[in-house]
């Protein structure tokens, strides 16, 4: 594509914020959803809302609506929607208009900002894939590794980057090699939903059967209240690039951990929780940070903008998690260097018009195989 | 309109003719928007508009004298058609007090307000033409504005039948959902206490389960389905349903699709006696949830629900008998001691000392269904004390002028009214002033008068200053009140809205008094 068609496409894209979905983070995805949808419009875009609703249906919506019309469910006006793969792919409307097949909806890429379950896992943008609709954020491989904590650290440690111990923790597990007390997550979940702070083996492994948010798979780490969280947003495009670094507060007198409350409830999001930014560091740590980030970001697949969580005591660092989808897309970091929401996601809107997921496609199969191949039956046989 | 109005000019001739079949037809259009708005509050129910129409043109003495000219104008119409504008200028402005959008609850032009809407204003016109081709347009159109309540309500007659059949399409959606995620369905009624317990239940649960508990006004067919619908993720282990009800056969119908593994009776009271007319009534509607249930719980405190966990034991069914007074007898109980709540399980106790804002019998409900679907005692015992708040039931606050707020604006029940006036009392400090301010309870058919007097002697006994909201049951209030020898003396304090009382209790009020807001209506009532 030459640079002014690319500017000229870009500028003209009809973007579709998808936000909502079947996660424990559906509210919070709506808040991060309208914003992204608001700020897109005031840009003067082409905006359309897909609201994703809880139970699995995908909704088109105002780009202009407010939190409070979600608070029944589907808000009034909206247009269900069916993701159709194959022939006449896309996102089409459920409802035929005269008698006739309705068309798909027309939309150039669908900004995402599904939170926490379908849609930061992989599998909402595996369908995208599929279907040949064009998205901002990770691709599906990115975002199912960095939802599975397990293959995370793994990753990360791979690279010599520092993380906890983290072991995976299920029924039959009898020993674990680190002393307790112990903080329990699910191994797939974007959030702080679902995790527990235990004594001992024993008292994990009891909550494994209680907690439902643990069924799915269950990490087991060091609990240490000596260590403290520092966040910091990575972007891929146009080139690697790092926000500030926050420190998030939490709310006087609560919980053991950074709790959904603390982030979420009360505000707009995580772009109003209580922070401090940017973070007031040792030049050494924050020179860390910055390079693990980077390190990750290359072999994660950052691609839109990514929130990575690391932990610390002050000296030593750890890496803790990586959010593909990010609350509120981190706008809120990008401070220094300061980054407009607008200019972000016009970046994150660009790389997946000019830089899309690698298409799926069938070169090699070329019938050699078939050709020499006997009958099945032989095969069996 | 153009066509009638020429017709209409053409039998009387002249401006006088345009302008009666105009205002008539301006007076009809702001009419329906009153009315359509009222019957939309009431849930569309067939007879909503006229009801209300008779309560507000009966209230005010103004609104009085306007339904008597308006009647007056009409009949003279028929002699001298300039006359009309008596009665559509009275449907045009009237009943005062009733207001056009409606502030508390707004109009909202929803697909099936704009469906009724249309039928209505089709029936509108027919009526003009009618007028209009038998020579008696004035009378007939003045006719018309007046009886657009009766109109409305002839229009949700006429419109159910294909909401029922729109409605049928969302629940066979609804259908096919349940069964495929076949989440456990704890199905919960009774006349009050229903959202409270849902809310509680969905909290005991939550630990141990994934829960989706339907959204507060969805306790109906069309609402129960959406919540489905819109709500039923896949993975969902228990939903938890609440169920309203106004007549036999609704609560069986929400059961054939949407069959309860637990079914909770929170409490019988005189609500919505307006529609059933009798508590039996209630009782035999209420208890349609039980039918295809494995598992009843039941406030035994009422000897009718004591019977009813006769009846179901009787049929085989698992019964959980749960009280809100302290019970050796039943399975479990939630009393009130002066260290907070104690909850017993079959005589052990489980909790002690919750100081926990919420009715024992709710309580001892959600505690039950937890049990039943296999949280353990301990877990539930953890989970109590940190039970959410269920907002405006009788929830205390300090105003910033120092005096003690009891908020139970959402209270309508008698039952609960009485509780609300009883920790009024308790929670006064010594030597300060109570208050009461209400509007009275509604939807108690014929023993609404009789309630709201009790209600305000009551009130009257624990030397509350009375402050009457509103017209609707004004007259009972002041009668309980003045009847009972209020000590002080005093008399009922009148006034026109919600605005006003609070504005008064500001005014009047200091530290160490209290005051109790207890229940509120819309802004369609008078």
């Amino acid at each position: 594509m030459s640079p002014d068609a690319a500017v000229a496409a870009r500028v003209a894209a009809r973007v579709a914020v998808a936000f909502g979905g079947p996660s424990p983070e559906h509210d919070v995805s709506i808040l991060t959803g309208l914003q992204a949808a608001r700020e897109l419009l005031r840009d003067g875009r082409d905006v359309t809302g897909l609201y994703w609703s809880k139970s699995g249906v995908f909704h088109k919506v105002s780009a202009t609506l407010e939190a409070a019309d979600f608070l029944e469910g589907v808000p009034r006006g909206a247009e269900e929607l069916r993701l159709v793969l194959g022939d006449g792919a896309g996102f089409v409307p459920a409802a035929s208009r005269l008698g006739r097949a309705p068309r798909p909806i027309e939309l150039d890429v669908v900004v995402n900002c599904c939170h926490g379950g379908p849609g930061e896992d992989g599998s909402l943008q595996g369908t995208l894939d599929l279907a040949g609709v064009d998205y901002t954020g990770p691709s599906m491989s990115g975002a199912a590794l960095g939802m599975d904590k397990l293959a995370f650290a793994g990753v990360v440690a791979a690279a010599g980057i520092p993380v906890l111990p983290r072991a995976p923790l299920d029924p039959a597990t009898r020993e674990i090699g680190f002393p307790g007390p112990y903080i329990v997550k699910p191994r797939f979940g974007g959030s702080s939903i679902g995790v527990e702070v235990v004594e001992d083996l024993p008292t994990a492994t009891a909550r494994l059967a209680a907690n439902p948010h643990l069924r799915s798979g269950a990490v087991i780490e060091p609990f240490r209240t000596d260590l403290f969280d520092l966040n910091v947003a990575v972007r891929a495009w146009p080139e690697i690039e790092l926000s500030a670094i926050e420190r998030p507060l939490r709310s006087q007198g609560s919980a053991e951990i950074l709790g959904y409350s603390d982030k979420y409830v009360g505000g707009e999001g995580m772009a109003s929780a209580p922070r401090e930014l940017p973070a007031s560091i040792p030049d050494a740590l924050a020179k860390a940070i910055r390079d693990s980030a980077r390190e990750i970001a290359v072999r994660c697949e950052v691609r839109g903008v990514a929130r990575i969580d690391f932990l610390s005591d002050g000296e030593t660092l750890y890496v803790n998690e990586i959010n593909t989808v990010p609350g509120s897309l981190a706008r809120y970091l990008w401070v220094d260097p300061a980054l407009s929401f607008a200019d972000l996601l016009d970046a994150m809107i660009t790389e997946a018009i000019e830089c899309p997921t690698p298409p799926h496609n069938a070169v090699g199969a070329d019938g050699s195989v078939l050709r020499s191949a006997g009958g099945i039956a032989s095969k069996l046989g | 309109m153009q066509f009638q109005m020429q017709i209409a000019v053409t039998q009387h001739g002249g401006t006088v003719g345009w302008a009666v079949g105009g205002a008539c037809i301006f007076a009809t259009a702001l009419g329906g928007l009153r009315w359509l708005r009222v019957a939309q509050r009431e849930h569309y129910l067939p007879d909503s508009a006229s009801r209300f129409a008779l309560r507000w043109w009966g209230t005010a003495a103004l609104n009085q004298m306007g339904v008597v000219l308006a009647l007056a104008g009409l009949v003279l119409a028929s002699r001298w058609p300039g006359v009309a504008f008596a009665p559509a200028a009275v449907v045009a402005f009237g009943p005062l007090g009733l207001g056009l959008r409606g502030t508390t609850s707004p109009l909202r032009w929803t697909r099936r307000l704009r469906t009724l809407a249309a039928v209505w204003a089709t029936i509108q016109v027919a009526v003009v033409l009618v007028g209009v081709f038998t020579g008696f347009a004035a009378v007939i159109c003045a006719a018309g504005a007046l009886a657009v309540p009766a109109i409305v309500d002839a229009s949700c007659v006429v419109t159910a039948p294909l909401e029922t059949r729109l409605a049928d399409r969302y629940v066979k959606r609804a259908r096919a959902r349940l069964e495929k995620v076949k989440p456990k369905v704890v199905a919960i009624t009774g006349s009050f206490g229903k959202t409270s317990t849902k809310g509680y239940v969905a909290h005991l649960l939550s630990g141990s389960a994934v829960v989706v508990a339907s959204p507060a006004s969805f306790n109906n067919r069309a609402g129960l389905a959406k919540a489905v619908n819109e709500h039923l993720g896949p993975g969902t282990d228990v939903f938890v349903a609440e169920m309203g009800t106004y007549g036999a056969g609704e609560i069986a119908e929400l059961c054939s699709w949407m069959t309860p593994d637990v079914a909770v009776i929170t409490a019988i009271g005189p609500v919505h006696l307006e529609r059933f007319r009798d508590e039996q009534k209630i009782v035999d509607a209420k208890a349609e949830i039980l039918v295809d249930a494995g598992c009843c719980v039941l406030v035994v405190d009422d000897p009718r629900l004591a019977q009813l966990a006769e009846r179901a034991e009787r049929g085989g069914k698992r019964v959980w008998r749960v009280s809100g007074q302290s019970s050796s007898s039943a399975d479990v109980s939630v009393a009130e001691t002066p260290e907070g709540l104690e909850v017993l399980v079959r005589g052990e106790p489980v909790a002690r000392g919750l100081s926990l804002n919420a009715r024992p019998g709710n309580v001892a409900c959600a505690v039950a269904v937890a049990l039943e679907l296999g949280v353990p005692a301990t877990e539930v015992a953890a989970r109590l004390s940190n039970l959410p708040a269920v907002a405006h039931r009788l929830e205390p606050r300090a105003a910033s002028r120092g005096f003690l707020v009891l908020d139970d604006t959402y209270n309508s029940n008698p039952a609960g009214a009485r509780a609300a006036l009883a920790e009024l009392a308790r929670a006064t400090p010594d030597g300060g002033r109570r208050v009461v301010v209400t509007p009275g309870m509604v939807e108690l058919g014929a023993r609404q008068a009789k309630e709201n007097e009790l209600f305000a002697g009551e009130a009257a006994e624990i030397s509350a200053q009375l402050v009457v909201v509103r017209r609707t049951n004004r007259r009972a209030l002041v009668k309980g009140f003045i009847g009972a020898g209020h000590r002080a003396g005093t008399v009922p304090v009148l006034q026109r809205s919600r605005e006003a009382a609070v504005r008064w209790v500001a005014e009047h009020l200091g530290p160490g008094d209290a005051v109790l807001y207890e229940n509120d209506l819309p802004d369609h009532y008078p």
